[in-house]
C-alpha cells in the first residue's frame, strides 16, 4: 500500500522551502539551549560541590586563624594548596567554650615534592593522631596502628599516587624520607589530592627543610559540638571570646565560593533571560513572516475543508520540528562545552566532583523542554491570526 | 427539497467609510443535479456569491441552507466538514500548493475527511490517477506545479475538486486560460460528471457559447441575480 500523504509529510515540506531562514531559526535556538544547558550544568556542578564536602567533614565547626576563612574553602572546596597558621595554645581556649564536645588540630603544609618529573604543588597535612577523627575515618584500609614518623598516607586523587599507580613507595618531603602507608577512600572533598603525615614529624620538618612553620603552630581546629548545642551559639561564643580565630560552620563551608560563584551565575540567569527574549522575537519574527507568506494557502486549504484544527496542527508540527532540532544541537553543544570548558576553567577544575549522568538527562530535558516551548509561545500570536481568518480573505490575500 | 437555497442574500463590504454592496438580495434555489452557469460582467459580484454558498464567507443578511441545514448553524468545523464533503471548489486564481507534487496537490483536500470515513490511500491514489487520466494530465502526477503551464495548473486544481465525492461544484471561471479546444473538453467532462454522479454544477463563466450549453443561465449585474431564458 502506497505510504499515505499525511500533515506531517506536508509540514516537512514546508520546513524545505526557505532553508536559509530554517537554518538562522535552528542556529538561534541552538544557542539559546546551549546556553541554558551549559549554565545549569555549571551551577548544578557547583551546588552539589558545595553540598558533598560540608556533608562529608565530620565537624560541626571548623577554627582557622582570623582571615583564612576563605583559603580553608579554598582547600576544602577546590583543592587548593593554602598555607595559614595560628599559636596551638588557643585550642585550649576553645576546650573551655560551652557546647564543645571534641576537637581535632591539623598542620598545613604546602611543598614542592620531591620526585621527577612536573608533579604539583602539594599540600601536606599534618594531623593529629590521639585527636583525629577527621582523616582516618576515610582511610581504605584500615592502618590497625598510628602513623609513625616518616610515614603518610595519600588522599585518593593525590597526583602522587596517581602518577605512581601503587602506594608502597618513598619519596621526600622537605627534605626527609617518607614511606605511603595508606590511602584514602575519596572524599570528595579537596583533601583528595593532599598527602597526610602525623603531626610528629612537624619537628624534623622545621630542622631539615626551609619550610615556613614554627613548632607550636597550627592551621586549623576541627570542633564537634554536644548533641542539642547550638551550632550558631558555640560559633558566635568561640568568634566573640578568640579574636585570633574565625569560625566556619560546616553549612557554611563553601559560602564565599558560592557568592563567588553566585555573581557568575547571575550573569548565566541574565544572559539566559536576553536570549530568551531574543530568541522569542526571533521566532515570532520568522513565523508572523511565515503566517504572512502562507496566507492564501492556508486560505486555499481551508477552502478545501481544512478546520482550524489542522491548521494549527500542521503548523505546530512544524514548529515542534524546529524546536526539536533545535533543542537537540543546543544539549549537545552545550553539554560539549561544558565538558570541555571544565577542564579548562580552573574555578571548574578544581571542583571535587561532576555532575551525575541523571543531571546530565535532567539538564537534557530541561533543555528539550525550554527550546521547543519558546517555539511554541513564538509561534502562538501568529498562528492564532491565521487559523481565525476568514477562507475568502485569506484566499484573496497576496 | 432543495439542495442549496438562498434567501434575500445581501453581502455589504466596508471600504473605509463606504458600504460597498458586492452581493444585493439574491435568492435562489438549487436542486440536486442541477447544471447552472453565472454570467456578468467583472466585479458583479459573481465571486462572492459563489463563496458564500460554498460557506467560506458570510453573507452580511439573509439565510443560506444546504439541505434544509443553515449553513450560519454549522460553526467552524461544521462548516469545515460542509466544505470537504459537501462542495468542490474550482477558484478563479491558481490554487495549487507549490511546495506538494500533482499527486499530493489531489490528495491534499483527502487529508480534511474525518479518520473513519477516509478512503484507503490506495484507492485514493487510483483516484487521483483517474481524475488526472480525465484532465489529460495522468504524465504529469509527479510534477510540481511550478513545472506545468497556467492552464496545466489549471486542470490539475479541476480533477482535485472532484477528489471527495462532493454534491456540489462551484466554478469560478474554470476555464479562464484554457484553449478553446481543452476549454471544451472540461465542459464535456463536468457533463458527464453531472450527468453520471449526478453532481450539481454552479459555473461562473465569461463565455456566453459555453452557458449556452447549460441548462439553467443565471446573470449577475451589479450584485443582483436575473435569470436568462434557456436557448438565447
Ligand atoms: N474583500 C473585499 N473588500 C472590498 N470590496 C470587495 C472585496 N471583495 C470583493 N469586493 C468588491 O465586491 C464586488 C464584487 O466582487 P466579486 O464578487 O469578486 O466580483 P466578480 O467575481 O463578479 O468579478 C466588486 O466591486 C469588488 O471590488
Ligand atoms: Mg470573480
Amino acid at each position: 500500500m502506497p505510504e499515505r500523504f499525511t500533515l506531517s509529510s506536508l509540514a516537512i515540506r514546508n520546513l524545505r522551502r526557505r532553508p536559509l531562514r530554517t537554518t538562522i531559526l535552528i542556529a538561534a535556538l541552538t544557542l539559546m539551549v546551549a546556553a541554558l544547558v551549559f549554565a545549569l550544568s555549571f551551577v548544578m556542578r557547583v551546588n552539589a560541590s558545595i553540598q558533598l564536602t560540608s556533608e562529608r567533614l565530620g565537624a560541626d565547626l571548623l577554627i582557622v586563624p582570623t582571615g583564612a576563612r576563605g583559603a580553608a574553602e579554598d582547600i576544602l572546596v577546590e583543592s587548593h594548596a593554602r598555607s595559614f597558621y595560628m599559636d596551638k595554645s588557643i585550642i585550649e581556649r576553645i576546650r573551655k567554650v560551652a557546647g564543645i564536645d571534641k576537637l581535632s588540630h591539623q598542620t598545613y603544609l604546602v611543598s614542592l615534592i620531591g620526585m621527577c618529573c612536573s608533579v604539583p604543588e602539594s599540600m601536606v597535612v599534618a594531623f593529629n593522631q590521639e585527636t583525629d577523627f577527621v582523616v582516618k575515618p576515610w582511610l581504605k584500609n584500615k592502618l590497625g596502628r598510628n602513623l609513625r614518623k616518616g610515614e603518610a598516607i595519600v588522599g585518593e586523587e593525590s597526583a602522587f599516587n596517581i602518577s605512581l599507580g601503587l602506594v608502597e613507595t618513598e619519596t621526600q618531603l622537605f627534605g626527609s624520607p617518607f614511606k605511603m602507608v595508606g590511602v584514602l577512600d575519596k572524599t570528595g572533598s579537596g583533601l583528595d589530592t593532599a598527602i597526610f603525615i602525623s603531626d610528629d614529624n612537624i619537628e624534623d620538618i622545621i630542622k631539615n627543610s626551609d619550610a615556613k612553620i614554627k613548632a607550636d603552630q597550627i592551621s586549623v581546629i576541627f570542633a564537634k559540638i554536644k548533641k542539642g548545642a547550638d551550632a550558631y551559639k558555640v560559633m558566635s561564643e568561640i568568634e566573640n571570646n578568640i579574636v585570633e580565630v574565625d569560625v566556619v560552620m560546616r553549612k557554611d563551608i563553601g559560602k564565599s565560593l558560592l557568592s563567588a560563584l553566585g555573581d557568575i551565575r547571575k550573569i548565566f540567569y541574565f544572559t539566559m533571560i536576553l536570549s530568551t527574549i531574543l530568541s522569542l522575537f526571533l521566532v515570532w519574527a520568522i513565523f508572523t513572516a511565515i503566517a504572512n507568506e502562507r496566507t492564501r494557502e492556508v486560505g486555499i486549504m481551508r477552502a478545501l475543508g481544512a478546520k482550524e484544527g489542522h491548521v494549527v496542527k500542521l503548523f505546530l508540527f512544524e514548529v515542534l520540528v524546529l524546536g526539536a532540532i533545535g533543542s537537540i544541537a543546543g544539549i549537545i553543544v552545550g553539554t560539549s562545552l561544558a565538558v570541555l570548558l571544565a577542564k579548562n576553567f580552573s574555578i571548574l577544575k578544581n571542583l571535587p566532583i561532576d555532575i551525575g549522568m541523571l543531571s546530565r538527562l535532567l539538564i537534557a530535558a530541561a533543555g528539550l523542554l525550554f527550546g521547543t516551548g519558546i517555539c511554541v509561545l513564538g509561534a502562538l500570536s501568529p498562528l492564532n491570526r491565521l487559523k481565525k481568518l476568514e477562507p475568502l480573505i485569506a484566499i484573496k490575500q497576496e | 427539497m432543495s439542495q442549496i437555497k438562498l434567501q434575500n442574500i445581501t453581502k455589504t463590504y466596508q471600504v473605509g467609510e463606504d458600504a460597498l454592496v458586492a452581493v444585493q438580495d439574491v435568492s435562489l434555489d438549487i436542486q440536486s443535479g442541477d447544471f447552472i452557469s453565472i454570467v456578468g460582467h467583472s466585479g458583479s459580484g459573481k465571486t462572492t456569491l459563489l463563496s458564500m454558498i460554498g460557506g467560506i464567507t458570510t453573507p452580511t443578511s439573509g439565510r443560506i441552507s444546504f439541505e434544509d441545514t443553515d449553513l450560519s448553524a454549522m460553526g467552524s468545523d461544521g462548516l469545515s466538514e460542509y466544505r470537504c464533503r459537501k462542495i468542490g471548489f474550482m477558484f478563479q486564481f491558481a490554487s495549487l500548493l507549490p511546495m506538494l507534487t500533482v499527486k499530493e496537490n489531489l490528495l491534499l483536500p483527502t487529508m480534511f475527511v474525518p479518520e473513519p470515513e477516509r478512503t484507503y490511500a490506495s484507492k485514493l491514489d487510483d483516484k487521483a490517477a483517474e481524475l488526472l487520466r480525465s484532465v489529460g494530465l495522468l504524465d504529469k502526477i509527479n510534477a510540481f506545479p511550478g513545472q506545468l503551464s497556467g492552464g496545466q495548473q489549471r486542470r490539475v486544481a479541476i480533477a482535485r475538486s472532484f477528489m471527495n465525492n462532493p454534491k456540489l461544484i462551484l466554478a469560478d471561471e474554470p476555464t479562464g486560460d484554457l484553449d478553446e479546444k481543452t476549454e471544451q473538453e472540461m465542459i464535456n467532462f463536468f457533463k458527464a460528471m453531472n450527468r453520471t454522479e449526478g453532481i450539481t454544477f454552479v459555473m461562473v463563466t465569461h463565455n456566453s457559447e459555453l452557458a449556452r450549453q447549460t441548462q439553467r443561465r443565471l446573470k449577475m449585474h451589479q450584485g443582483s441575480l436575473q435569470t436568462l431564458p434557456s436557448g438565447e
